[in-house]
């Protein structure tokens, strides 16, 4: 027989986990199917966290869902400056935009999504095994069916089994959308694709050189040169002891001009100013000499790599205080002296026996990607098909509206949202589209998130314009002309929002989302107004081969990709903004080597795309 | 009390992964500055009784013959399989003891665990220089039935039967699978390949349950820990440590690499030329022959 279920959540990302935690609250059963083996290995994001009290309607916040969030969930830093960069060459003009990361919200954490996603599923998963539920990882749902009224769930890993609702949570190139038809992929004009990696950095050289105190955090980002001339921005935020450093740009600017993603970041590292963020002291390891005996190289290099992961774990604890003190109440100390002393000794034994090297440089972990849906253009309506409920990004949503970059929180308030439909549908017993389908999505409708998506709050705009003040008029006026000279004036502003409303944001957005406002403004901006920036040493940057090479992936041989048409123009651009250079030409052909594959969905539009079965593909560390 | 008991055994081993390994200059392995894991393959052991939990609610107790830090590996293999009990036997008067002197240990380690054991799981070998044979001895000296190379096993709780999937490898020729039917109790030795498999949702979500307990027991391993030396465990002194071991490694040789007899070049890159030139090379030296 057939195992059911009354709940059965597709996608243990923010969302798909926050769903599974309200259910529990509510005291129903839920099962959730997460097709990474660990959940929070396939779930990647900027960074920041943010949990919002808009004025008008009320929003389900992380803490709501996780009342322990504060006090035990690791978060990064909660992020207490945000500032805006203009760049052009070495020139950096700079926005403080502190008042606009700060309005509406609570608070803003930056966090690396491998370990926050893992927190959620602890949380999530011991209430839902109270309720005779709970998580299963490492399974890829690969079909729904409706024999009668419930939902046959199909998996590559386990026998199929039933439930009576299904909640949607399997993210931007969500399968569950294209099975059942509920929405069409969306179009890259509907689309971010962000890039970003981890650059390593200590704990209080951090605090030092952004200037934040213990557990405070800094975010920047920047538009002007360093966007080589795409539509979107760059960002660098501080975690707890590595830097987010990354970009996100609408996905028809790139297919317009195709830059490799990995370039695009490279242009960001490569500006003096994040040059100089993301520098430390890096151990190089001096060749080996082919001469000697095979015995004495292997001795040679396994010693230096013992030692460099000494210099480096000692080191990572000497610039942090919980690191200190534990390396010393661990008796492996006896003051803190002594750790910098063994730093150095372990650093001279490097130099002078194994001819290490300590040069400037700065150090990446990881590189990632993922596609972003941009709400404003492409949240489902309806976001509801018979008896499944979609959230998050799976559903379109999120807010993007200039420096404000929201997708986790929306997904958390649609989780909660979601997870009260089902819930009413269980006590009812009715799971039909009219009782539980239709009353989710007028829940959506009236979501602050919702309004955000659909029009300009003139407020936000407000703080954007007094940041701006000391800005030269002509710089934007000549540009935006009538609009925001309205916008600009207290009385008028009101006016100028409404009317820019009726207009809607179909006819706005292409005027407000463009080259001129991304590129050419703030390189004026930094060209006339700009301080000049000069970087002490220029970065080592990986090519994209070594990126791929530090990433852990559990191979599979099948690809879960399929090229349709390897002669289209479309595939084509693919060879340049596949983040890992998956795709190549042959022949004229374009052809496809899935291994390398990190599951963005940038290629998912014309091909047959599917995530890796259950366990393979991508592993993220940090996410 | 559960209806199935289940004992594994596992052994301390050198961690060869880079980083954490260091030789000598002679090239041999510098055992004092190389930090000590569970053996791979006994952590395979301990998946195998891992899956008997899950499946069957079954209990586990891992044990282990060893110095008194030999205590990370048990707690590791908790960590594995959810254990119930961990066994160290520590004396020095184990030292030197070879297959069949450990066996003796651990065959009378078995008695001391809670409940009759039904099933014993060994890892295929070690990985520092071990022959295979610790776990056949021991269940010859506790007289279950043994079966080596196992990659799947499942148990009828009813008649008590286990049954098991072997991989037999025919040097040179091919492999098989041979399925067999063994009444309990047994010694299982299990393959290298082994992998637990969870088909359903519910035995996937008991899977992440013990696996949570797992990591609770493992934290506090401690209280899960019983040591026992020569004396305690109650061995017959002839029978184990050196006087138990009728052999004696006297000398280890490294077996000198047989000279290439193929010559080979080395083409760098990866341009048409080079290419061309591998391919030229190829066409030389297969000269007549059609490859399909
Ligand atoms: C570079 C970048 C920067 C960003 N910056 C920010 C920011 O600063 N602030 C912010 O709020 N948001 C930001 N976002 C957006 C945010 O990260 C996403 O909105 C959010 O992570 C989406 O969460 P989700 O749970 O909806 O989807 P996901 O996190 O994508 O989760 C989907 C899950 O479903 C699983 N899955 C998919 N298909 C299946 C299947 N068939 N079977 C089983 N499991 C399946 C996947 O493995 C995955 O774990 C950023 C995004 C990117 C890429
Ligand atoms: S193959 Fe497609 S999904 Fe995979 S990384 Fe490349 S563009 Fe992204």
């Amino acid at each position: 027989m057939m195992e059911s279920y009354e709940v059965a959540i597709i996608g243990g990302g923010s969302a798909g986990l926050a769903a599974l935690k309200q259910l529990s609250n509510l005291g129903k059963q839920a099962i959730l199917i997460e097709a990474g083996k660990q959940v929070g290995t396939k779930n990647i994001s900027g960074g920041i966290l943010y949990s919002k009290k808009p004025r008008n309607g009320r929003v389900h916040n992380v803490e709501d869902v996780y009342p322990e969030f504060l006090q035990d969930a690791p978060i990064e830093r909660k992020i207490t400056q945000y500032m805006l960069h203009s760049t052009s060459r070495n020139k950096v003009f700079t926005l403080n935009l502190t008042a606009a990361h700060e309005y509406q919200a609570n608070f803003g954490y930056s966090v690396l999504l491998n370990r926050l996603t893992a927190w959620f599923a602890k949380q999530a998963g011991e209430s839902a095994e109270k309720q005779g539920g709970g998580i299963v990882s490492g399974v890829h749902v690969k079909s729904l069916s409706w024999p009668g009224e419930k939902t046959v769930i199909e998996t590559d890993e386990l026998d199929p089994f039933e439930a009576k609702a299904v909640i949607a949570a399997d993210g931007v190139n969500s399968e569950v959308a294209a099975m059942t038809g509920a929405r069409t992929k969306f179009t890259p004009e509907q689309l971010y694709q962000g890039v970003k990696v981890i650059v390593k950095l200590p704990e209080e050289i951090i605090e030092e050189r952004f200037g934040v105190g213990t557990d405070e955090g800094a975010a920047h980002l920047f538009a002007g040169d360093v966007t080589l001339n795409h539509i979107g921005g760059g960002f660098a935020y501080t975690n707890r002891d590595t830097l987010s450093v990354g970009a996100v740009y609408h996905y028809d600017s790139l297919m317009t001009r195709p830059t490799e993603p990995s370039t695009l970041v490279n242009a960001l590292l490569k500006n003096p100013m994040v040059a100089e963020f993301v520098k430390d002291e890096v151990a190089v390891k001096m060749e080996i000499n082919k001469d000697l005996p095979k015995e004495e190289q292997l001795r040679v290099r396994f010693a230096t790599s013992k030692l460099i992961k000494t210099w480096n774990e000692l080191r990572d604890a000497w610039y942090s205080p919980s690191g200190r003190k534990r390396l010393v109440e661990a008796g492996k100390f006896k003051t803190e002296a002594e750790i910098k002393s063994r730093i150095d000794y372990v650093q001279n034994e490097l130099t002078s026996k194994y001819s290490t090297r300590f040069v400037t440089d700065y150090v990446e972990l990881e590189y990632g990607a993922k596609l972003v849906p941009d709400g404003k253009r492409c949240a489902m309506k309806k976001p509801f098909h018979k008896n499944v409920l979609f959230i998050g990004d799976a559903a379109g949503r999120g807010v993007f509206i200039g420096p404000r970059i929201e997708g986790l929180n929306v997904g958390i308030d649609d989780a909660v949202r979601a997870a009260n439909a089902v819930a009413r549908a269980i006590d009812r017993n009715n799971f039909g589209p009219q009782y539980m389908g239709e009353y989710y999505s007028q829940m959506i409708e009236d979501s602050p998130y919702t309004r955000d998506m659909r029009e300009i709050d003139k407020d936000y705009l407000k703080i954007f314009l007094d940041a701006a003040k000391d800005v030269p008029k002509d710089i934007i006026g000549q540009r935006y002309g009538m609009l925001f000279r309205l916008m600009s004036s207290g009385t008028l502003r009101g006016l100028a929002v409404g009317f820019a409303n009726i207009l809607g944001y179909d006819k706005l957005l292409p005027l407000v989302e463009s080259e001129d406002t991304y590129v050419q403004v703030p390189v004026e901006l930094a060209e006339k107004m700009g301080r000049s920036m000069t970087a002490m040493y220029e970065p080592t940057l990986p090519t994209v081969a070594q990126r791929v090479a530090r990433l852990k992936y559990d191979d599979d041989r099948a690809s879960h990709i399929k090229v349709l048409n390897p002669n289209s123009e479309f595939m084509k651009k693919m060879v340049v903004l596949c983040p890992t250079n998956c795709y190549s030409i042959e022949g004229g052909e374009v052809i496809l080597q899935h291994e390398a594959c990190i599951e963005c969905g940038t290629c998912a539009k014309e091909t047959e795309w599917h995530h890796p079965r259950g366990e393979k593909g991508i592993v993220y560390q940090y996410g | 009390m559960s209806d199935l008991n289940i004992a594994v055994n596992v052994k301390l081993e050198p961690d060869f992964s880079e980083g954490n390994v260091s030789y000598n200059a002679d090239g041999t392995l510098n055992r004092a500055e190389t930090k000590s894991i569970l053996g791979p393959h006994s952590a395979v052991a301990s998946n195998a009784a891992f899956y008997s939990k899950v499946l069957y609610g079954a209990r586990v107790a891992v044990t282990t013959m060893g110095p008194p830090i030999a205590d990370i590996a048990l707690q590791q293999a908790q960590l594995l399989s959810d254990a119930d009990e961990l066994h160290l036997y520590s004396d020095r008067m184990f030292a030197g003891a070879d297959t069949l002197a450990t066996a003796e240990v651990l065959k009378t380690g078995i008695s001391k665990v809670d409940g009759k054991t039904d099933i014993v799981f060994s890892g295929h070998r070690a990985s520092d220089g071990e022959t295979g044979q610790t776990g056949p001895q021991t269940a010859w000296k506790l007289g279950f039935t043994f079966l080596g190379n196992v990659i799947d096993y499942y148990v009828d709780m009813q008649s008590r039967i286990v049954r098991a999937k072997r991989l037999i490898s025919l040097q040179g020729f091919y492999d098989v699978v041979e399925e067999v039917e063994a009444p309990l109790p047994v010694f299982i030795a299990i393959d290298p390949s082994y992998k637990a498999s969870f088909n359903t949702v519910s035995q996937r979500l008991a899977f992440e349950k013990y696996q949570k307990e797992a990591k609770g027991r493992a934290q506090n391993y401690k209280q899960y820990l019983k040591v026992f030396n020569a004396q305690q465990l109650g061995v017959d002194p002839k029978l184990v440590g050196l006087p138990g071991s009728p052999t004696i490694v006297y000398k280890v040789e490294k077996i000198p690499k047989a000279k290439a007899s193929r010559k080979a070049e080395v083409v760098e890159g990866s341009s048409r030329e080079q290419l061309a030139k591998v391919a030229t090379k190829i066409f030389e030296v297969l000269g007549g022959l059609v490859i399909k």
